[in-house]
């Protein structure tokens, strides 16, 4: 199951990272997660048939070229802070209702609350209260990013797995 | 005949991808107006001449299926034409849309779909 997971969240993370912002991420086992660094991270809570929420880390260093991508700016062109996580939290909550069909199936309803940046202090807390069901990292040219999925309640079950 | 639009989004990031995808897509555009949220959006009906609303639906203060609801039930904005564009995946929800009046686009989204979609509302074909 948790193989599952990570294959599913990662082929729609790499899907949207690629369509969305127009990078070209590869999946890294062998790279500490840093999730253990906290760098910048957003949290989307959703209730479903099982409920939870995804958390997407990600080096500083790829948020402004995100933005970037996102908006189609040229590269000197200065984005702010609140642009970064904007996109940041943009591209967790597409992720994330396009991840929860991948996972239980298209018909399943999910109700999906407005993303948030989430502080260090908050992610900590995440982690000592619960073990992820999945967390996969993606290396991109300039940093890398982590999808971390939390389920806090109900049964979580594969009714779907994405096209190879 | 340029359409004058309306773009409801919390993202002022995916606002910007909208109207990035709007001018690549061939669309005759007139006016674009921006609102955070529903509430926002209305007063932005209120305030303007619009041919089309593009919608969020997971949205603070309001959220687009209550703007939606507000729209269909007023007679000045019963009419205007309103596209999704949302994360939303599930049918089923996709399908409660659909039967209050709206279409729908899924994000990631491409310019082309999003021209296809406004050209199929009101009718033309600008591209």
């Amino acid at each position: 199951m948790p193989e599952q997971l990570n294959e599913i969240l990662y082929q729609v993370a790499e899907e949207i990272l690629e369509s969305l912002a127009f990078m070209f991420p590869v999946l890294d086992e062998e790279r500490k997660k840093i999730g253990n660094v906290f760098v910048c991270g957003a949290s989307i809570s959703f209730v479903g048939p099982f409920s939870g929420r995804l958390v997407m880390l990600a080096s500083e260093t790829i948020l402004p070229d995100l933005v970037k991508n996102m908006l189609g700016l040229d590269t000197g062109e200065e984005v702010s802070l609140a642009q970064q996580h904007d996109a940041l939290m943009e591209l967790l909550s597409i992720v994330c209702g396009n991840a929860l069909p991948a996972v239980a199936g298209e018909k399943a309803m999910f109700n999906l609350d407005v993303p948030k940046i989430l502080s260090p202090e908050e992610y900590d807390a995440l982690m000592k209260k619960q073990d992820p069901v999945s967390q996969i990292t993606l290396e991109l040219e300039n940093g890398q990013t982590d999808f971390i999925l939390f389920i806090e309640e109900g049964h979580l079950s594969l009714n779907r797995l994405p096209l190879a | 005949m340029a359409i004058n639009l309306l773009i409801v989004d919390d993202s002022s990031v995916m606002r910007g991808m909208i109207v990035k995808a709007l001018r690549m897509s061939g669309i005759d555009l007139g006016a674009i107006y921006q609102a955070d949220n529903g509430k926002e959006g209305l007063e932005r009906l209120d305030a303007h001449g619009i041919d089309l609303a593009i919608i969020d639906i997971n949205m603070p203060v309001m959220n687009g299926e209550e703007m939606i609801d507000c729209m269909r039930n007023r007679p000045d904005t019963s009419q205007i034409p309103v596209i999704i564009i949302s994360t939303e995946g599930s049918e089923t929800r996709i399908e409660q849309f659909k039967k209050k009046g709206a279409r729908f686009i899924h994000k990631p989204f491409t310019p082309e779909r999003i021209r296809d979609v406004i050209n199929e509302l009101v009718g033309r074909q600008n591209a």
